[in-house]
């Protein structure tokens, strides 16, 4: 183990995947952003420089670089930069690389991963500030994994490299400067499995991406008011990992979803369904939601706060299912 | 609000650039004060081809810019307290604080969209175009754009409608892609109007700090664009401002000093390249000081008083309120 930054993580399974698989590329550039940690892409850019494609601004075309690329077996590490950009290539990744392995019977395999940055970022306003993991999820064929940690960066890279499923991996880049404990060499973090960041009997707090540290630190601030919350980090939304979820709903009886997306439709809907469905009897609250409210991210800072389900909207809304 | 200026005028074209330079850089001030403000793409350097197309149009024309559009709405008469207010997300900009600096917005003086995602606004040029077409208007649609811009597909695609239907559209590039910071586009066509030339796209390519070289054909070519003929791609060449994608607000070139206009031997520093070369304001104060359209002392009176207006836009927008979080949904549908 060794005490790391997320962004190091990050680049460290590049490099350790890059070195053992000749056939892989990366498209993209600024892969760590434009902020404090973009220079620890050093690493990655003198080992495996050449490896690297800085493409002009085409995301309908990078995509489809990649998609292609990894169809004819070059596996495939594509970096979009903010979320929001890939909105220019949804067509290419739900429509080819979604669709490509069911719709030739099981032919073609499609091993990409494509990397971008979700959420509320200071300033993004309507147009820079998109967390599109529900609308993707809401497709077949495409893994989504979320990582929230250093060690799980690392871990999840490597599994969605090796994996035939193309994959969105949906980072936050409020996340790359924070620290943790780095398991040293190549791991794996298996697809559709959850972390219980924290144990609790009272109420389960599902959260996803950076919204878990918002629910930590809500759990936090709950504890002192003698309420005992479990957080549960998804990691993977496809799959989703619903027994260790619902386990925990079994046990506290209590659901409240956390994300950074908007609400309808969205990752909590869905777990609240899956309660409803499979665990309802188990309830003893009304499930809550808390996401971003239905308006598109305004710039001014107060109404920009405004939109982020932090930690004081979770104590909220524990607080009222707790009642 | 100051009314863009008129063709011709070009003591008053002088006065709109110094107003756009004056106002960018006090956005760089206001992001070294408020440092929530964040990035800024500023259009420092471009003055005179933004000011000279506008001269060139009409008040009722439709304008559709980028995230480089600070420029295009003061010079097309954007009040500069509420658009000041607006960069710094208050409740009297003139998005009401919704937008901030990479979206500013004001109908009033013909904007449509200010958007971000590099593309956006010509692809809604391109259907501006065909509502006026259809609405038999006399008013003519404008997109003003990066040499980057051509990188993304829906160019091609809008480019090719426009051309296909004969709309009334200005594609104005704003060619800044010259080499020393890394280039804003990566096209394999060596020469960016190989791109509508191969659509039947009327080219031309104007030197992009010169103001009177982009007015007067920005004017000539309106005629063509007005009277039905289709659309005009105008390539303004520019040499990029060293602080053009600064992350952090600071003047590489120093505050701008006119008297330099004249007294070249001063001009130094790590950039005294570009202000002798490519700045066109500069260029422009010297050209009119030649030719007598104005005196040294008029430039500096203009100056003076243009500084006097935004440092009255400055107190306009710091006495501004933040919006109330309670209208967070306000205007989300119409
Ligand atoms: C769809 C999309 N992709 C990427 C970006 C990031 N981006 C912002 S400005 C810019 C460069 C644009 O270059 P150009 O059009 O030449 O304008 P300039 O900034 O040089 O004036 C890029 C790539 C974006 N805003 N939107
Ligand atoms: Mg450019």
């Amino acid at each position: 183990m060794t005490r790391k930054t997320y962004a190091e993580a990050l680049i460290d399974a590049l490099v350790e995947f890059a070195g053992e698989e000749k056939k892989f590329a990366i498209i993209g550039r600024g892969i760590l952003g434009h902020g404090a940690q973009a220079h620890l892409v050093e690493p990655l850019m003198e080992k495996f420089g050449d490896r690297v494609t800085d493409p002009p601004t085409s995301e309908g075309a990078v995509a489809s670089l990649g998609i292609g690329a990894a169809m004819a077996g070059t596996r495939i590490f594509a970096h979009f930069g903010t979320a929001s950009f890939t909105m220019e290539a949804v067509n290419q990744i739900i429509h080819e690389a979604g669709v490509a392995h069911s719709m030739s019977g099981g032919q073609i395999k499609v091993p990409i991963v494509f990397h971008m940055f979700h959420g509320l970022r200071r300033g993004g306003s309507g147009q820079h500030s998109l967390s599109p993991q529900s609308m993707f999820a809401n497709n077949p064929g495409l893994h989504l994994m979320m990582p929230t940690t250093p060690g799980d960066v690392k871990g999840m890279l490597r599994t969605a490299l090796k994996s035939d499923t193309p994959t969105l991996f949906i980072d936050h880049a409020a996340l790359l400067g924070t620290e943790g404990e780095v398991p040293d060499g190549p791991f794996e973090i298996p697809l559709g499995e959850a972390a219980i960041r924290r144990e609790g009997d009272d109420v389960t707090i599902v959260a996803t991406s950076r919204a878990v540290h918002w629910a930590e630190a809500a759990a936090d601030q709950l504890a002192g008011d003698g309420i005992d919350a479990e957080v549960v980090d998804p990691r993977s939304v496809v799959p989703l990992d619903t027994e260790t979820i619902l386990k925990s709903i079994r046990k506290t009886g209590r659901l409240v979803c956390v994300e950074e997306g908007y609400q309808m439709c969205s990752i909590g809907s869905e777990i609240a369904a899956l309660a409803a469905e499979q665990v309802f009897k188990s309830l003893k609250a009304p499930v809550a939601r808390v996401a971003r409210p239905p308006a598109p991210v305004p710039f001014s800072p107060p109404l920009e706060e405004a939109m982020m389900p932090g930690p004081g909207k979770i104590v909220a809304a524990v607080k009222a299912v707790m009642a | 609000m100051t009314a863009p200026p008129a063709p011709g005028d070009r003591a008053a074209l002088f006065q709109c650039m110094v107003l756009m330079r004056r106002f960018e850089e006090e956005v760089l001030r206001v992001a070294r004060d408020h440092p929530y403000v964040g990035r800024q793409h500023l259009h420092i350097g471009h003055e005179a081809t933004g000011a000279g197309v506008v001269s060139a149009l009409s008040p009722d024309d439709l304008f559709h810019t980028n995230h480089r559009n600070h420029g295009y709405l003061i010079a097309r008469g954007a009040d500069p307290g509420r658009a000041l207010a607006e960069i710094m997300g208050r409740k009297d900009g003139l998005n009401g604080g919704r937008g901030g600096p990479w979206h500013l917005c004001d109908r009033s003086a013909g904007f449509q969209s200010t958007s971000a995602m590099v593309g956006g606004s010509v692809g809604l040029a391109v259907g501006a175009g065909f509502g006026l077409k259809t609405q038999g208007s006399k008013a003519i649609s404008v997109t003003h754009f990066g040499d980057g811009t051509l990188d993304e597909g829906i160019c091609y695609e809008a480019l090719n409608l426009a051309s296909l239907l004969a709309l009334p559209v200005l594609f104005l590039c704003e060619n800044n892609a010259k080499e020393g910071q890394r280039p804003s586009s990566m096209l394999a066509a060596k020469v960016l109007h190989d791109v509508p030339d191969a659509l039947q796209i009327r080219s031309l390519v104007v030197d992009g700090p010169d103001a009177d070289a982009v007015a007067a054909p920005a004017a000539y070519e309106d005629d063509h664009i007005r009277d039905g003929s289709g659309p005009v791609f105008l390539q303004a060449d520019l040499e990029r401002w060293p602080g053009s994608h600064q992350t952090k607000p600071e003047f590489p070139t120093g505050v701008t000093d006119l008297t330099l206009a004249w007294e070249e031997d001063r001009i130094q520093g790590p950039h005294a390249e570009w202000v002798r070369d490519h700045d066109g304001l500069r260029a422009y104060a010297k050209k009119l000081v030649a030719d007598g359209t104005l005196s040294e002392d008029q430039v500096l009176e203009i100056d003076r008083d243009v500084l006097a207006g935004i440092e009255e836009a400055r107190a306009f927008a710091e006495a501004s309120p933040y919006p109330d979080p309670s209208g967070l949904l306000d205007n989300v549908f119409a």
